[in-house]
């Protein structure tokens, strides 16, 4: 108890500080364009500034959802149904998204690859959060503390978006991407059993942080890549 | 025999009935076994991981344990692949059967002959279940900076775990103690670093050092194995300071007592005062023990003194109090009711009054005088202090338009019905205030400030004076008590009362008095002056505490004043009499009045001898 404690109070001081430079940042403006002959009104980052920021980004966002989803376990689940999350049979709604299961598989994907994973786990779940939201202040007994961090998550997330985005154009050299695509993987993988709004949401914030943990793995994953400098090793 | 064989076949009986027993006792304890309760599982690098689980109690019977899991999305069940890897009760994923971000629904059975039981199914997911292994090859140095030792840490992250791709994240705590403390670690946090310095080391101590990491999602790993290093001593800096400091202080310490004993003595009567016995200054015990009480007393005698000669005279202060009454009771004004009230007292008390209360304060003069003009002086009184604070010109203006008197008394005061002239009441106006500041530091004096003690006093009025600011008079008036005194001056003199100056102190101590007699003519006022009554007027205070007395004239307004006090004009000496004093060159800066020698005391005047003391210093 005593390593959970010092690790939830580290993590609380240690990732906002961190992570203050990195709010700063992504309100840059993205539709920077750096003309020929005109002067870059933009201010320049660095690619490996960007992705650590988007790394503390994502980090940040795993561990509130992680808060949120634990916070929502204590008040709403009774606990025999906590450890049988398979049992009822909901699925995640990012299930269909073609997302290696396993570290050798992993490895074997390319950068770009993990970038496009990444933005593409980003972009699913922007509007869900929102459905969840709204479904979360539906509750008469949602504490605020649970309501501000999924709302929190939910803006943070349209952030790492962007700060992707960028990625991708930097490390990529790749236009933007629309984001129009994505919107059609809720509505296919609505479940018809889910009638208890309570288990939806629950089902909702688990598989949000599973993915919120997946995106700063690939991230991670990325970084180490970039250069042998960043003492991965 | 028979009996061998009976033997034989009870033998045969007991075994088969402790069989028997022994049978039911087994067939008692055979139950189906216990549910199997699962402890934890864990993975050491997120690609493989291990589940551990505790029997219950097997019912007696041999029992078996089976693990069975499965994915999350999928009705498949899988037994598990490894049960011998990890050990006794436990379950071992490979890298094949890991799937990351996957949820594992694992049970365990339990079976043996009699029945089976299912453990509580749990649900896991790989990446929130890593516990990574120790961090290795921890090695520990001892290093110098400056002189002062300090200990390098470093170590290695787990073999297994896949920190080079950045698959796992991996944080660093190492922690430090003394050997001879127990439990008594010192905690330092490395972050992602894989070494450490550690500072502030005990000379000659032997410290043991162990560091364990955590993912950045995950739980802490064990405590790597233990590192021994001793720290040399390192004496020569610490400890050769504080000899330093150490002689120092004793150096001081010595000097400060070697100033103690020199001044032991004094430091004695300081801290410790002797008490004082009682002792007469120029008296001497002994002298007194000897019993010559003319040397003893001689002592005591201060020299010089009464002052013998003449000259002291003018050097003590002799205050002549004259108060001027003039016929007209309206011209009674009191400052304050006091002297209402020492009016009424003074006819029962016979002492007088320090306070520089008006003449009705004392016995012997004024008193049917006072009686007579009380309800005059009460309005008048009133309409004074009212004058007073709207000031110096309405009163000007009541002048005219009564007759009555409103201004302050004076032994002078130039008052209207005695007077037409314009000039004159201005310049009488002048007169009252100035009158009444007699006894109030005299504004054209120089040096005076405080109020003069109670007194009658006269002074010379100059033109110049008239142009003094009516206000600051009229401030200073109300300020004054011993206005009160002029006040009095409005009881009018009968011809009953006498006034009587101070002549001189004579060699026995006794004050000289002679009757006042008026001199300096002018007060149109008062020609009621019955003669042969002789008065001084004190013109002020100078800064000596003496009494500046105007010089005598001889019915004219002759006041050998300075110049402040007199003018072209033949000096607007508004005295009501002049006394035949002898003189000082500096013309009114005298105060003693040696009279002429034929002049003889009379007792029927009033003399404050109380004020001879009182005189005001600067």
């Amino acid at each position: 108890m005593n390593r959970m404690n010092k690790m939830t109070v580290m993590q609380s001081i240690v990732w906002p500080l961190l992570l203050w430079p990195c709010l700063q940042t992504v309100s840059i403006p993205l539709d920077c364009r750096e003309d020929q002959g005109g002067v870059n009104r933009c201010p320049s980052i660095s690619q490996e500034k960007l992705l650590d920021r988007v790394i503390q980004h994502a980090e940040l966002i795993y561990r509130v959802s992680e808060e949120s989803c634990s916070l929502f376990e204590e008040m709403f689940i009774p606990f025999e149904l906590q450890l049988q999350r398979n049992q009822a049979g909901y699925a995640c709604i990012t299930k269909a998204l073609p997302i290696p299961s396993s570290r050798s598989e992993i490895q074997q994907i390319s950068d770009k690859w993990l970038l496009h994973s990444v933005l593409m786990l980003v972009q699913s779940w922007i509007e869900p959060l929102v459905y969840l939201q709204t479904s979360l202040n539906l509750y008469d007994a949602a504490p605020d503390t649970l309501l501000n961090k999924t709302k929190w998550v939910s803006e943070k997330l349209i952030s790492l978006e962007q700060g992707v985005v960028v990625l991708i154009k930097k490390m990529l050299d790749e236009g933007l991407l629309t984001t129009n695509s994505e919107q059609g993987l809720f509505h296919n993988n609505a479940q018809p059993e889910m009638l208890e709004s309570v288990m939806r949401d629950y089902t909702s914030l688990s598989c949000f942080k599973k993915d919120a943990h997946k995106m700063e793995t690939f991230l991670k994953l990325l970084k180490c890549r970039q250069t042998d400098k960043y003492n991965c090793a | 025999m028979g009996c061998g064989a009976m033997m034989k076949s009870v033998m045969e009986v007991l075994l088969l009935l402790m069989l028997f027993f022994t049978a039911h006792a087994k067939e008692k304890s055979y139950s189906p076994p216990e549910k199997p309760t699962q402890t934890r599982c864990r993975s050491p690098e997120k690609e493989t991981f291990t589940c551990w689980w505790e029997p219950g109690s097997d019912g007696g019977l041999p029992t078996t344990y089976a693990l069975y899991y499965r994915k999350e999305n999928s009705e498949t069940v899988y037994e598990c692949p490894d049960y011998h890897t990890a050990g006794e009760n436990s379950c071992f994923f490979n890298k094949n059967d890991t799937s990351i971000w996957v949820n594992y629904n694992i049970s365990v059975v339990a079976t043996n002959a009699l029945g089976r039981a299912f453990s509580d199914p749990v649900d896991i997911d790989v990446v929130y279940i890593v516990e990574p292994n120790p961090p290795e090859k921890l090695t520990v140095a001892v290093m110098e900076d400056k002189g002062w030792p300090f200990l390098l840490v470093s170590w290695e992250p787990p073999h297994k775990a896949d920190t080079r791709s950045g698959w796992i994240t991996l944080i660093y705590e190492l922690r430090v103690r003394l050997e001879e403390e127990e439990d008594d670690w010192e905690m330092h946090h490395a972050g992602q670093q894989k070494m450490f310095n550690i500072f502030s080391l005990r000379s000659g101590g032997e410290y043991l050092v162990e560091v364990r990491c955590k993912p950045d999602h995950g739980f802490w790993s064990e405590w790597s194995s233990t590192s021994y290093v001793k720290v040399p001593d390192y004496f020569h800096r610490e400890k050769s300071m504080w000899i330093l400091v150490a002689v120092f202080s004793a150096f001081i310490f010595l000097i400060l007592t070697w100033l103690l004993h020199m001044n032991s003595h004094s430091l004695k009567h300081c801290i410790l005062p002797p008490v004082p016995g009682p002792k007469i200054k120029g008296f001497d015990n002994k002298l007194l023990k000897n019993g010559n009480s003319d040397e003893i007393f001689s002592a005591l005698v201060v020299p010089n003194f009464p002052p013998a000669s003449s000259s002291k005279y003018e050097e003590m202060l002799v205050e002549y109090l004259e108060v001027y009454v003039p016929e007209e009771p309206e011209l009674m004004l009191e400052e304050s009711k006091d002297l209402l009230d020492g009016c009424h007292k003074s006819e029962n008390s016979r002492s007088d009054s320090d306070s520089g209360r008006g003449s009705c304060d004392s016995h012997t003069l004024l008193m049917d005088k006072c009686g007579e003009t009380k309800e005059e002086e009460r309005q008048t009184n009133r309409e004074s202090s009212l004058m007073e604070t709207q000031g110096w010109k309405e009163e000007a203006i009541n002048h005219d338009t009564s007759g009555k008197v409103k201004t302050w008394p004076s032994v002078y005061s130039p008052l209207p019905q005695y007077g037409s002239n314009p000039l004159d009441k201005q310049s009488s106006l002048e007169t009252a205030k100035q009158h009444s500041l007699s006894t109030s530091p005299f504004l054209t004096q120089p040096g005076t400030k405080d109020a003069l003690g109670p007194s009658y006093t006269d002074f010379c009025l100059s033109n110049k004076e008239n142009h003094l600011h009516p206000q600051t008079l009229a401030h200073r008036e109300l300020q004054t008590r011993s206005d009160v005194n002029i006040s009095n001056i409005g009881c009018k003199r009968s011809s009953a009362t006498e006034y009587v100056e101070v002549q001189r102190v004579n060699k026995e101590d006794m004050v000289l008095l002679q009757p006042v007699v008026s001199r300096c003519g002018h007060i149109e006022g008062f020609p009621n002056l019955p003669k042969g009554e002789d008065y001084s007027k004190v013109k002020g205070v100078d800064c000596d505490n003496r009494l500046l007395l105007q010089r005598e004239g001889t019915g004219e307004d002759v006041c050998p004043c300075v110049d402040q006090e007199t003018n072209g004009e033949g000096g607007n000496c508004y005295t009501s009499s002049t006394v035949s004093t002898t003189q000082k060159p500096t013309a009114c800066m005298y105060t003693a009045m040696p009279l002429q020698e034929e002049t003889a005391l009379t007792l029927n005047g009033y003399v404050d001898t109380a004020t001879m003391g009182n005189l005001p210093s600067c």
